[in-house]
């Protein structure tokens, strides 16, 4: 681990993000929200600021820094990003007079699509704070990191280990052999399906500007809306439909459908076995929930409803089109297990994914199938594939890892005070980047209510949830640490002018 | 041992020609090559290449010549007599030195080029070697998938111990062992009201084969062939094996190696059978169990009666034993039967130890090396008949022919075939008539004629050939 490297990456891409401030500051200017574009305006000169330092601080020329970039750094960098540029995003937010805990709750809640939020009266806020929301929801859907390894031709060799550290699902999937070229293609493809899904909900009735927070939310799988009771405040089906359809596209894998789309051949999806087990569950929950919710709405409607809270919890978006607190146990049964599944690998969904709940199932029956027949050869396979020994381990081990990281948080969050229900569905929200949980933490409440330390430890779980747990972990341990160094070599450093 | 042959036009085309003496160059010494030339010798001019010094000794006893030397090397082709040559056959155990040995007779004269290939790579989906043709190639014979594809044949036969088709599916031969008190054995042939389209065409009792007449009574023990159309086959499958129709069938196979595993994906395709493979070799069961869906893959050694007891191999409904190693897998079969296996069928590497293997009781003996040959014998000495099948390991065979046109039309029963040969099919535009004693034979008429091997060349004059 060299931090040098370390450091100086981190602030080329810090650098970078500062110009993402500069869509909510034309936003303000354009309503006439004065304060509220001086936030902005210093939100980007302190990243831009930060941002420069580190990167001169780093030293090494950034093409030279990103090339020499090692597994364990990329990690490293990719962790520390994704904390800075929550810090920095919560600058707006402090501007406009939320506290601390808060401004990074909502904003690590942003990034990472989870869509939790503690903002109590929503009038307070101009509609640049709302817009800013929904961006930062629509830029870590993809990933950040993933953008600016599209955008930036610097980024394009050493962008790989970076890549895969932000989006690391059991398989690596690409659409290209070039990562840059990856990253480019897909979130091309995302941002063209906002733009359709903008017009949509703009043909459906919506403002432009609801139109767009709810695309880059719907998208994203992220779920804050410009509307304190989410979707159920417009009471507008067509929108609904919108909805339930692009928070689909948004749950399944987006280099599978590039594929197909590139190829013009839908057998790529319809063979796709993460594709159909995904939509198998949405199927099945649906139909369950309709069970439970009995007909008193009427057999469309409570279809959708269905339909659209079934998606927005397995996509982990997040939306709510009714106020699902209300409803029987049974139905909210669904939904707690719904939580635990998340969305396809590769998709703009958290949560453990199906493709890992598909590969430890079959797992599981071939050790059943084991002791039967001591000698038999059973390997694990996905899409006629065999799944390699240390892929297999390696989805175990993020189960249980992220079982262990959510029962010491809902532990905290119960420990200062919340009854277990909040605790637990608040925690699996926030860790597989949902949003809405239940009783206290339910759809139409918010997590202001929550002690400061829950709060916190709920911001972390976000962290830790966006980037698949073991990322993260890796860069906690200790040894990693102790064997680092500022720099690879010190002659080479002072060679090149430190 | 059957081995199918289907009708290749070049067939029909040769058969005007007359039979003459050809040269036949023969690259590769091995049992293939060995085999070829013991049966083309007294016919033929042959040559064998081969560039092991020891090989040579084989072909001291056989009326061959032998040249020692590279089979990719031009100018032991040239001196091999290439250029003048009507076949070449590449049978080395190389795929790829017998693909360039072809190419290289193709420049050298325009001989009929046999292939011998041993890896899928070299096929098309179809099976034929279309890949192949612009490196001179004629046909491609891949012993091993023609092995896999014969034991599928026999293990989708209930209670058979042989199956073949003919004919484009039009008529089927199964070969029966009858058990004790098995509904064959109730009376004489002519008591027993097979169903109208089948016909019991041979009989083998104590080594020796011969057709039935009415009068024959059948005995537990003895081998019966049947031939008929594939409806009268079903309800003789079910008047043979009672209560085997439907059901699942529990396969197993011992030993993954080529033909295991191309036999593994033939069955797989069939959902009524559960089937798993026994293997020795871990990392090859790995690379089975990643290529193979439903098929239960167990890493253990075949002849381990311990493993194979406690696997249950003795419940299975058929044995296949196909190592490749004629010593173990006749050590895995006889365990297999121990155990209670009712159908068990078992590869044998060398020729001569076919009849040995049925002897000591095991239901199916069958080679891919015999299997290769009778493919390619077919192919250089087809003449004005057409062999589809040789059964019970050479002893009889069936043949296709056309009916002379100058022959005069007479029923069946006025022609006297005497025990070593009967009409079993009348192949007549789309129709297919498996004939009683009255039916009429016309001039251009198809017949299938089951007949021992000593009275083929009888048979084969007494329709085709003209009068001298």
């Amino acid at each position: 681990m060299r931090y040098s490297l370390v450091v100086h990456v981190c602030g080329v891409l810090v650098r970078y993000f500062s110009a993402m401030f500069l869509a909510p500051l034309a936003v303000a200017i354009y309503y006439g929200e004065r304060s509220d574009a001086l936030g902005f305006a210093l939100a980007a000169a302190i990243s831009a600021v930060l941002g420069h330092v580190m990167l001169r601080a780093g030293g090494t020329s950034a093409e030279e820094a990103v090339e020499r970039l090692r597994r364990i750094e990329g990690l490293t960098v990719v962790s520390a990003v994704w904390l800075i540029i929550a810090h920095l995003a919560a600058i707006p937010y402090l501007w406009v007079g939320i506290g601390f805990i808060d401004a990074l709750f909502e904003s690590m809640s942003g990034l990472t699509t989870t869509g939790a939020t503690i903002l109590r009266d929503f009038t307070a806020y101009g509609h640049a704070v709302f817009l800013w929301r929904g961006l930062t929801h629509w830029l870590g859907g993809m990933g950040v990191i993933a953008l600016f390894v599209a955008i930036l031709p610097r980024l394009s060799i050493g962008g790989r280990e970076l890549f895969f550290a932000e989006s690391p699902g059991p398989s690596e999937d690409k659409v290209s052999p070039q990562i840059r070229r990856t990253a480019v293609l897909l979130w091309r493809l995302y941002a063209a399906l906002t733009l359709i899904q903008v017009a949509a909900l703009r043909l459906a009735g919506l403002s432009w500007f609801d139109a767009i927070c709810h695309s880059m939310a719907t998208l994203a799988a992220g779920g804050f809306s410009p509307h304190p009771q989410s979707l159920a405040g417009y009471q507008n089906p067509a929108a609904e439909w919108i909805i339930i359809t692009f928070m689909f596209i948004a749950g399944a894998n987006f280099a599978l459908q590039y594929r197909a789309l590139a190829r013009r051949d839908a057998r790529i999806l319809l063979s796709d076995e993460e594709l159909r087990a995904y939509t198998g569950i949405v199927i099945v929950s649906t139909a369950l929930l309709v069970l439970a919710l009995g007909l008193s709405r009427g057999l469309l409607p409570t279809i959708r409803t269905a339909l659209f809270q079934t998606l927005s919890i397995l996509t982990t978006t997040g939306f709510a089109s009714e106020d699902f607190q209300l409803w029987s146990e049974q139905a909210k049964m669904v939904l707690l297990v719904l939580m635990f599944i998340g969305g396809c690998a590769g998709s703009a969904g958290g949560g453990p994914k199906v493709v890992r709940h598909l590969v430890l199932a079959r797992y599981t029956l071939q050790s059943l199938r084991r002791t039967l027949h001591p000698r038999a050869v059973l390997p694990v396979k996905l899409g006629g594939r065999v799944v390699p020994d240390d892929i297999l381990q390696v989805v175990i081990v993020f189960f249980l890892f992220y079982l262990l990281v959510f029962s010491i948080c809902t532990g905290i969050v119960v420990a200062f005070g919340a009854d277990i229900i909040t605790g637990i569905s608040g925690t699996i929200a926030c860790l597989g980047n949902i949003g809405p949980g239940f009783n206290l933490v339910g759809p139409m409440a918010n997590y202001a209510d929550l002690h400061p330390v829950s709060r916190f430890t709920l911001t972390l779980a976000m962290w830790i949830g966006r980037l698949e747990v073991l990322t993260v972990l890796v860069v906690l341990r200790p040894e990693v640490w102790r064997s680092g160094r500022w720099s690879a070599d010190a002659r080479e450093g002072r060679a090149q002018g430190l | 041992m059957a081995t199918g042959q289907g009708r290749s036009p070049a067939f029909l085309v040769r058969a005007t020609l007359s039979p003459a003496l050809l040269r036949i160059v023969i690259v590769g010494g091995g049992q293939v090559g060995a085999s070829l030339a013991r049966a083309l010798s007294a016919d033929h001019e042959v040559v064998v290449v081969d560039q092991d010094p020891h090989v040579e000794d084989v072909f001291q006893s056989i009326d061959v010549e032998f040249l020692l030397g590279s089979g990719t090397n031009e100018e032991v082709l040239a001196r091999a007599g290439v250029a003048g040559c009507g076949f070449f056959v590449a049978a080395t155990g190389l795929d790829e030195v017998n693909i360039v040995a072809c190419a290289l007779a193709n420049r050298l004269g325009q001989p009929q080029t046999i292939c011998l290939v041993s890896r899928a790579e070299f096929l098309d989906s179809a099976g034929a070697g279309g890949g192949l043709a612009a490196f001179g190639v004629n046909r491609v014979i891949w012993p091993e998938a023609q092995l896999a594809a014969d034991i599928e044949r026999i293990v989708t036969a209930p209670g058979a111990i042989d199956a073949e088709v003919f004919a484009g599916g039009v008529m089927r031969l199964l070969e029966y062992r009858l058990d004790e008190g098995s509904a064959l054995t109730s009376g004489p042939v002519s008591t027993l009201h097979l169903p109208r389209g089948a016909l019991i065409v041979a009989v083998k009792r104590a080594g020796r084969i011969f057709v039935p007449r009415g009068t024959t009574q059948l005995a537990s023990g003895d081998k019966v062939i049947v031939m008929g159309t594939p409806e009268a086959m079903q309800a003789v499958e079910a008047r043979v094996h009672p209560g085997r129709t439907g059901g699942r069938l529990q396969v197993t196979i011992i030993g993954g190696g080529d033909v295991g595993f191309q036999l593994a994906q033939r069955l797989e395709q069939i959902p009524s059978i559960d089937l798993r493979i026994l293997e020795r070799g871990a990392e090859r069961g790995a690379v089975l169990a990643a290529s193979l869906s439903r098929t239960l893959v167990l890493n253990g050694d075949g002849t381990d009666l311990e493993f194979l007891e406690s696997e249950n191999v003795g419940r299975s409904d058929v044995l296949v034993s196909v190592i490749d190693n004629d010593e173990r897998n006749l050590l895995a079969s006889l365990l297999g039967r121990q155990l209670g296996v009712p159908k068990v069928i078992t590869r044998v590497g060398r020729p001569a130890n076919l009849r040995l293997f049925e002897r000591v009781g095991i239901d199916v003996a069958i080679s891919a090396r015999g299997a290769a040959v009778v493919s390619i014998l077919h192919q250089i000495t087809g003449g004005a008949t057409s062999l589809l099948a040789v059964v019970e390991h050479g002893e009889a065979r069936v043949f296709e022919l056309t009916v002379k046109p100058t022959f005069v039309s007479r029923p069946l029963k006025q022609m006297g075939t005497g025990e070593d040969a009967i009409v079993a099919a009348i192949l007549r535009g789309e129709q297919a008539i498996v004939p009683r004693g009255d039916e009429l034979v016309h001039p251009g008429d198809h017949l299938l004629v089951f007949c021992t091997q000593e009275a083929a060349d009888r048979v084969r004059g007494y329709f085709t050939r003209e009068a001298s």
